[in-house]
């Protein structure tokens, strides 16, 4: 093993802790690093000489990490804590580390719910055999649609777009006011789940086109839409996508309310 | 104005349910979550419901705690926090006939105290054969291997692939490692005065 090489292995004793690291003579490792450069010759031992100084810089960290860790309140001197720990018998440390022991609280159970839901989940599987089966395909041949036929497949609205959304508009205008206020769900819901989510897609385009506002309450959950008295997105609020689920049991639950 | 103050406590009532439920259950390998869980399940404001529930939590003699991947940090920063893993932990201590019946013998405890102090003394690393040869000087041999074995499984203890090795999350979240070195450095001393 070469003298750089020892001092490598010597400085990573230091970072595996098995010597301290005021043990390392700095100037003598820099000293063998400094007479060993003006001799490289070749990649490896550029390599070595590179890893020597890592590796020596990782020793004055160490240093560093010793002196701020002796000037911290958890320092006491090793050597007078290791004589304590003899000194003490085995009960008296065990009556040491009691007291200063928390240990964490955890569950691992499970709830009565979440056996019925997988329950359900199990009944609503299909079976192996029916999820792997080949699906049947049918050549179908390509066709035309009238425009009223597309109407009546719900495919295209009869009206324009932008005048689904003014009516929309107007609509708020008569339920809030002009400028008025009015609860998210009392806005959105609608006798069906499927209208419910029809107007909630509605709502997005009306107030992404700035003919009303928003506002979400963080702490009550609560989204509150306001009629823009003109069609035009406020300056002073900023533009921001606000994400709200149109979940089918909230639905529910607001019909029932 | 009541209707909605009511609405209010509602609300932050459930937010403690669900960090309860958060908190209580093993979601992952280990128990307890990470501050930035916490804020997409609780909203902008999980710190003051982590905060409300931990009050909620005294009277039961549990607490709500935190620990940093990085111990040398004392007053983590808003960022910190979020990276930071939360439990829940008893708020005081045990005494020896609690911890028998939880499954651990006075050797067992003793041993990973003296682990425990002894890697603290060392600035929190120290070699293996080093934290055995100072728990062969109590307990036989076969037993420390055995132990730290368990130390390491557990989570207290844990080694890199050189051998070394450094307090891991357990101990951060469980031990009061100032009052364990305290109580160790003045063993004899209040006896000794009396």
């Amino acid at each position: 093993m070469s003298e750089l090489e020892s001092v490598i292995s010597l400085c990573r004793m230091v970072q595996a802790g098995k010597i301290e690291p005021f043990d390392i003579d700095f100037d003598y490792i820099i000293g063998v690093i400094r007479k060993h450069y003006p001799h490289i010759k070749d990649v490896r031992d550029f390599c070595v000489d590179a890893e020597a100084l890592k590796e020596l810089s990782g020793v004055l960290e160490r240093q560093n990490k010793w002196i701020e860790h002796q000037s911290s309140t958890l320092y006491k001197d090793p050597f007078m804590l290791s004589q304590q720990l003899m000194r003490m018998d085995i009960g008296a440390i065990a009556e040491a580390f009691l007291k200063s022991w928390h240990p964490v609280v955890e569950i691992e159970q499970v709830s009565a719910r979440t056996l019925a839901e997988s329950l359900g989940y199990w009944g609503d599987l299909i079976p192996l055999d029916e999820r792997w089966r080949n699906p049947d395909v049918i050549i179908v041949e390509t066709g035309t649609a009238t425009r009223g036929e597309a109407h009546e497949l719900g495919l295209i609205p009869e009206e324009g777009f932008m005048d689904l959304i003014e009516g929309f508009w107007r609509e708020l205008e008569d339920r809030a006011g002009v400028g008025g206020r009015i609860d998210y769900w009392d806005w959105v819901g609608a006798e069906t789940y499927h209208e419910t989510v029809y107007r909630a897609y509605l709502t997005v385009f009306m107030v992404g086109y700035g003919y009303a506002n928003v506002e979400w309450d963080k702490l009550l959950e609560e989204t509150v839409i306001i009629h823009n008295p003109e069609p035009k997105p406020d300056p002073g609020r900023a533009k921001v996508s606000l994400p709200v689920m149109v979940d089918y049991e909230e639905w529910r639950q607001w019909q029932r309310e | 104005m009541a209707k909605r103050v009511s609405k209010a406590e509602q609300a932050y009532a459930r937010k403690v349910k669900d960090a309860v439920h958060l908190l209580f259950f093993k979601h992952h390998k280990l128990p307890g979550v990470r501050g930035w869980e916490l804020r997409q399940e609780l909203g902008s404001e999980w710190q003051s419901v982590v905060e409300v529930l931990d009050k909620q939590l005294q009277p039961l003699d549990l607490q709500v705690t935190s620990v940093t991947d990085d111990p040398s940090i004392v007053e983590p920063t808003g960022s910190q926090l979020a990276d930071a893993r939360f439990y829940i932990t008893l708020r005081g201590t045990v005494d020896q006939k609690t911890a028998k019946t939880i499954g651990w013998r006075i050797d067992d405890i003793a041993g990973l105290a003296v682990s425990v102090a002894y890697i603290i003394s060392k600035q929190g690393k120290a070699p293996r054969t080093d934290v055995e040869r100072v728990l062969q000087d109590k307990l036989p041999g076969w037993r420390v291997k055995l132990n730290l074995d368990k130390y390491i499984q557990q989570g207290y203890l844990g080694v890199d692939e050189q051998g070394v090795m450094y307090l891991d999350w357990r101990s951060r979240a469980e031990v009061d490692t100032k009052k364990l070195v305290d109580l160790v450095v003045g063993f004899g001393k209040r006896e000794s005065q009396a």
